[in-house]
């Protein structure tokens, strides 16, 4: 008699990493689907193949209704053809500047502290490294202190970015410590500082680039958490250019389904794009541990 | 852990005076030794952050601690416990914490149990396409609340496609179908968000277990769950512990999901709506304090008196 897990165990388990991976990106890939389509009130969505919702959505056709689409702004002006001016969609360019200027303040922070963390033996080391690794507050707990605390710069860029970076550092921290703690920190300093290097410039000029690939990939990470970051942006934005969580949150209430799809669907190219340059430094997906 | 002086540490060179604040603060601004030049480095090291959580949290916190204790709404003056009466005495809190408590313990639970072996697939198994089954699995990590809550819409609301086949094949009509505005289906979207987060953590935790004492268990003859059961579970145990504690969190910050799939009112959501509602700050003040509190409580506890792992 073979144990009911030797027969069972491998395939039930198996059968189960499937129909969770089938249930996770099952319904991304009929929203994507969903964004060509002209309805979708049958079981499946009809009328392929249309790019009316997409360009409904990014602002290249005339829409109506409760959400407007993204309007479109100069970015520069490029000397070509008597100055050709390069127009992108606000509300993109604006959720990604915001979260660019998030991910500088968390690398002015969050390497440092890494290093710290994982160079030097220290009193107190355990709790600078799970306060610098678990989020402090939640978007909504940090919105309402910004508005409290700065109500003036609350809702405007700075206090995005500045909250932005606040409640996507850990994970920086996280993917730089993981590289660290595979360099052989100890030997790099004390060589470095032998052959004459200052402190400082031995962790600017030999750890940091030795570090790169973690860096970039916390870097790629936090991006991605901030551009996406909606339950701050909702409690802080008052006026102006939304930010793009809040932008997709007005379609997936307010647009018909094809609509919300296809703003959703662009999000998904984003975040597809992501992956792949992580994919590119070595890691599988939004993993901190790359090694 | 905290309990000393970075000071204290440093040898005597001499220079055993140098104990207390002002002795950290000394061998800071002149050191002497290596052990002060270390110092020093570590202090700079962690300023930029101690900086960044200084100004954009623990002040701003300290002021939505001031204003949910202040006898006026715009200004904060006098104290008054008025917004926490309201909070600890009416019977709606009460339900609104209930509601984010068992909503957020529920998902845990199913969420974290869904992700033992999903991690344990795909650390232990050789799988055709194991990086791309990881990346696809990892991908929601990345999606906001509010995404989450679309998902199960295009499965199961009005339109959904899995309402449409059940409808299809027991030949009720759709809207009796759809449930994913409902509370099963609020329950369905945060673990969608959180499946993903737990499976991550505990990859990490899989990725140390001991290969030769599971071979070894096999080999004397456990069944594949007696090896599970009696040696793999207990070394990933404060893996799922630290998994437990992370995806909890997770669960009551959860607000955007709310947002799209407005059926239960939790804590987070009740913040943001006292601010919609005439700016009644004193409570949504209180309300965040008491939140914070909690989870910091909760956290500091679960690290301190079980062997969890915290860290993605």
């Amino acid at each position: 008699m073979v144990a009911l897990s030797r027969r069972v165990g491998r395939p039930a388990v198996t059968a189960l990493l499937l129909a969770a991976v089938v249930f996770l990106v099952g319904p991304i890939v009929l929203t994507v689907v969903a964004s060509f389509a002209r309805s979708w009130t049958g079981v499946l969505p009809s009328g392929f193949v249309t790019l009316q919702n997409w360009r409904e959505v990014l602002g290249l056709a005339e829409t109506f209704g409760a959400q407007r689409s993204m309007g479109w702004d100069p970015l520069v002006t490029l000397p070509v053809a008597g100055g050709t001016t390069l127009m992108v969609p606000s509300e993109l360019a604006f959720s990604v500047g915001l979260a660019l200027g998030g991910v500088l303040i968390n690398l002015v922070v969050g390497v440092p502290i890494a290093y710290a963390v994982s160079r030097y033996d220290f009193r107190g080391k355990e709790w600078v490294n799970a306060l610098s690794i678990l989020p402090l507050v939640p978007g909504v707990i940090l919105g309402v202190a910004f508005l409290r605390a700065y109500p003036e710069l609350s809702g405007t860029s700075v206090g995005l970015i500045v909250g932005y970076s606040l409640l996507k550092a850990p994970f920086m921290v996280m993917a730089v410590q993981s590289e660290f703690e595979s360099m052989p920190l100890r030997r790099l300093e004390e060589s470095a500082r032998s052959l004459g290097a200052s402190w400082p410039r031995t962790f600017l000029t030999v750890i940091v680039p030795n570090a790169s690939s973690g860096i970039i990939s916390g870097a790629i990470i936090c991006w991605a958490l901030a551009a996406a970051e909606f339950n701050f942006s909702y409690i802080v934005w008052a006026k102006g250019t939304q930010p793009l969580a809040v932008f997709l949150q007005r379609h997936i209430s307010n647009s018909s389904f094809t609509k919300a799809a296809a703003a959703v669907s662009m999000f998904f190219c984003i975040i597809a794009v992501v992956t792949l340059l992580l994919q590119q430094l070595g890691r599988r997906g939004f993993d901190t541990r790359g090694h | 852990m905290a309990d000393g002086h970075a000071g204290t540490d440093a040898p005597s060179t001499g220079r055993d005076r140098r104990t207390g604040v002002a002795g950290v603060l000394d061998a800071l601004s002149d050191p002497v030794t290596e052990r002060d030049r270390e110092y020093r480095r570590i202090a700079a090291l962690c300023a930029p952050f101690a900086a960044l959580v200084l100004l954009a949290g623990l002040y701003p916190l300290a002021e939505v601690v001031r204003i949910s204790v202040s006898t006026d709404q715009y200004r904060s003056v006098g104290v008054s416990l008025g917004a926490y009466a309201t909070l600890f005495g009416d019977p709606y809190y009460r339900s609104v914490a209930f509601n984010s408590l068992w909503l957020a313990a529920g998902t845990t639970v199913v969420s974290v149990a869904l992700a033992v072996p999903i991690a344990h697939a795909l650390e232990k198994y050789d799988l055709p396409g194991e990086d791309l089954l990881v990346t696809l699995v990892s991908f929601p990590i990345s999606l906001p609340g509010i995404v989450a809550a679309f998902m199960i819409l295009v499965l199961f609301g009005n339109n959904g496609l899995v309402t449409a086949i059940v409808a299809a094949l027991t030949g009720s009509r759709p809207l009796d179908v759809a449930f994913a505005v409902s509370v099963p289906g609020l329950f369905v979207a945060f673990v969608y968000s959180m499946v993903p987060r737990a499976t991550l953590i505990l990859r990490g935790t899989y990725a140390e277990v001991d290969e030769a004492a599971e071979e070894a268990a096999q080999s004397l003859g456990a069944t594949p769950f007696e090896t599970f059961r009696y040696v793999t579970l207990p070394q990933i145990r404060p893996g799922i512990t630290g998994a437990v504690i992370l995806t909890f969190r997770t669960g009551l910050a959860i607000f955007g999901t709310l947002i799209v799939i407005q059926t239960l009112v939790v804590w987070t959501l009740q913040i943001s709506r006292e601010l919609g509602n005439g700016w009644n700050v004193q409570v949504a003040g209180a309300m965040a304090t008491v939140y914070f509190l909690f989870t910091f409580l909760f956290t500091v506890l679960g690290l301190r008196y079980t062997s969890a792992e915290v860290g993605l």
